[in-house]
């Protein structure tokens, strides 16, 4: 409601035009649709993942009990370390992607994934999805430990197996968990920081620019605090839109477990 | 449940803004007063100061030395890396330190919009520290001009960089190569070092601040002369699609096109494209005279840095020896304590004495007359010489003036040089973001004048 350089007390009321403006902003839109693709990619590639692995750490074999053990490790580093890690993993110079490469023959250009306008959001949604993506299968994994051995043994004896087992039992009988799956990933991605604004800040060209590295943008280097905080309250409502949205449409559950 | 939780979070997230509407960040009134505005016991002074390569300790130094020179008085310095992170809510909430260099990434305008910075013309009118002149005579007037807004001076220059290119002297007495005097020549050279096996050029790609600074500017100077920066700078209408910024835009492309930038650059940060630079797999390089303390400590064994002019259009309009500059300045906050005391205490540093000494010690440039013939170090002398002999000294300030405007620039450079943007879409972009700043009635525009 202010217009306020968020360097002194005073501010000037505006009424509704910051939010007139970023309505009107197309870097606000373009911000909101990289938020959106992480969400449909990232946030379908971590579900897969997540709900296949958990499945498939059930086992007791020797794979199974390494996967456990280091399954949760990436989302126990620290943000910052798993951002200057992948960023070097991608340095077009040292990178260990440049050096895979090259042992299929030397390239005729170096590969730069997050100086390139057309990988540089995957190569974010890669690195988001390593990081994320423990927490999911931790998710997963607990939901199909609360599901009770005799179904599982009824279905069994009923000849249901692997993926027909997964597809009839396992998977109907997660979905309170996907639900509270499906609210944290919209909350994650919608929200994600750090990690962009320590691979890319945005670029290149704002091709890696998300809500919140924008809001950072207007408020700490545009000193535009009042556009800023549009842009917080805007990101705070559509987080609600869409958290209350998925929850309406996954309100019947095949079940009937959850109301 | 989940119901509950986000019913609970909306409602922790709406008491939480009106909380955030309703407080007064520690002010009395709607101005900010309370704070001690000058005032004070005239005996001690809150110095916060920008803390990067060059460190603290001059300055702690400093004010020992003052300290000493006038007991009672005691001065505090404090600082960090990202020391504008400490000073903002300072300023917002009316409590800055007595004197400051908030460091590069502080919007020192918004500070002047607002009243927070203290006019100092009354002060530079006073005698200098050693007596000689008034304080003002003993700045170098370009650097001083350069901190001034509607005819008031707010800002003070204390060391300065001057921007261009480097190369290594040894790598090209080993090659026999000389340094480009103009594109032409640079086109011929590249093509040498991309033979020899080397890129011609390597750029800090992430930050395209510096390929701005080092490529676009200096080249639409070249081309049309420094009236057309200034238009451009100025925002009048035209002047960032004017056909010298047009022909610099593709004398990038041109570059870029043939492969003379380092494959892979645009990926690079400012470290890593120096080190590049540093360990001989590129040429030559744009940067500031900061170069070299920024580097120093990672320095390749056998390395070294000279300073060159970015190679001028060939039949272009400009002046051949223009020399583009950035100041680092400091301030006195109006908020702050003890005036008087802040602007003695920034006189002494400023002082020919000191400011020899931070020449020597630091490794830079010092915007004090006379602070050139201090024992300079062998990377500053070119740039000190070609300051000192140039008859066009100029400053990108556009970018300050109009941070946003700036980062659309910035990003329009990055897509120049990934192909994703031809010269003619850069040019455009660049006249369209002038265009809504012009529009924007939320803050003032800036006339470069000379």
């Amino acid at each position: 409601m202010f217009k306020w350089s968020g360097l002194s007390q005073n501010k000037k009321f505006v009424g509704f035009d910051n939010f007139k403006d970023l309505f009107h902003d197309n870097v606000f839109w373009m911000a909101l649709l990289h938020n959106a693709e992480i969400f449909a990619i990232g946030g379908s590639i971590i579900l897969i993942l997540g709900l296949g692995v958990a499945h498939a750490m059930q086992g007791n074999g020797r794979f199974t009990r390494a996967l456990r053990s280091v399954y949760l490790f990436p989302n126990i580093m620290s943000l910052v370390v798993v951002a200057v890690l992948w960023q070097f993993l991608y340095n077009p110079r040292m990178g260990l992607f440049n050096a895979v490469a090259d042992l299929f023959g030397k390239q005729k250009h170096r590969l730069d994934i997050l100086g390139t306008p057309g990988t540089a959001l995957p190569g974010v949604i890669i690195t988001f999805v390593w990081f994320a993506a423990g927490f999911y299968i931790m998710l997963f994994s607990a939901g199909i430990r609360q599901i009770p051995e005799e179904v599982v043994e009824a279905s069994k004896l009923d000849g249901a197996e692997g993926f027909v087992r997964f597809k009839k039992i396992t998977l109907p009988l997660l979905w309170s968990v996907g639900r509270i799956a499906l609210v944290y990933l919209v909350i994650n991605t919608l929200n994600v920081f750090a990690l962009v604004f320590l691979m890319t800040t945005g670029g290149p060209d704002r091709k890696t620019e998300v809500m919140l590295t924008y809001l950072y943008e207007q408020a700490f280097v545009n000193s535009d605090y009042g556009a800023a905080t549009a842009l917080a309250v805007a990101n705070f409502v559509i987080v609600m839109a869409v958290s209350g949205l998925i929850l309406k449409l996954t309100k019947n559950d095949p079940t009937g477990a959850t109301r | 449940m989940i119901k509950r939780t986000l019913g609970s979070l909306a409602v922790l997230t709406a008491v939480s803004f009106a909380l955030i509407g309703c407080g007064d960040g520690g002010s009395k009134t709607a101005d900010g007063a309370g704070a001690p505005a000058g005032g004070g016991n005239g005996k001690d002074l809150d110095v916060v100061s920008f803390s990067g390569g060059y460190g603290l300790d001059f300055f702690e130094k400093a004010a020992k030395e003052y300290q000493e020179k006038h007991p009672g008085v005691n001065i505090a310095v404090t600082g960090g890396p990202r020391s504008w992170e400490q000073l903002r809510p300072k300023f917002a909430n009316g409590t800055p330190p007595g004197l400051t260099w908030p460091g590069w990434s502080m919007d020192y305008w918004a500070l002047i919009y607002d009243n927070q910075v203290l006019p100092l013309d009354d002060a530079l009118k006073t005698p200098a520290y050693d007596g000689k002149g008034t304080w003002g005579d003993t700045f170098e007037p370009t650097l001083l001009k350069l901190g001034q807004y509607q005819g008031k001076q707010y800002e003070l220059p204390y060391h300065y960089n001057v921007l261009g290119w480097w190369y290594d002297p040894g790598v090209f007495a080993k090659h026999g190569w000389t340094v480009p005097k103009t594109f032409n020549e640079l086109l011929v050279l590249s093509a040498k070092i991309k033979a020899a096996g080397m890129a011609p050029i390597t750029y800090q790609g992430k930050y395209p601040a510096y390929m701005v600074q080092g490529f676009l500017f200096p080249w639409a100077a070249s081309v049309g002369g420094i009236k057309v920066l200034d238009d451009a700078q100025s925002l009048k209408p035209g002047a960032w699609k004017d056909p010298a910024f047009l022909k610099a835009a593709q004398m990038i492309k041109q570059l870029a096109d043939a492969g003379y930038f380092e494959d892979g650059a645009n990926g690079l940060d400012h470290t890593e494209s120096q080190m590049e630079f540093l360990q001989g797999k590129a040429a030559m390089i744009p940067c500031g005279t900061w170069l070299f303390s920024e580097m120093s400590k990672t320095m390749p064994a056998g390395a070294k840095m000279a300073y060159m002019l970015p190679p001028v259009a060939d039949g272009g309009k400009g002046d051949p020896s223009a020399v583009q500059i950035g100041i680092e300045p400091w301030i006195v906050p109006t908020k702050g304590a003890n005036h008087e005391l802040a602007i003695d205490f920034f006189k002494y540093m400023t002082s020919l004495d000191k400011a020899k000494q931070f020449v020597e010690e630091k490794g830079t440039l010092m915007a004090i007359k006379g602070s050139d013939q201090a024992k300079l170090p062998e990377h500053l002398k070119e740039p000190a010489r070609l300051f000192r002999e140039s008859k066009t000294v100029y400053a990108i300030e556009y970018d300050q003036w109009y941070a946003k405007f700036g980062d659309e620039v910035k990003n329009a450079m990055t897509s120049l040089l990934n192909g994703s943007k031809t010269p003619e879409q850069f040019v455009q972009t660049c006249e369209d973001e002038a265009e809504k700043v012009r529009k924007d009635k939320s803050k003032p525009i800036h006339e470069m004048t000379r």
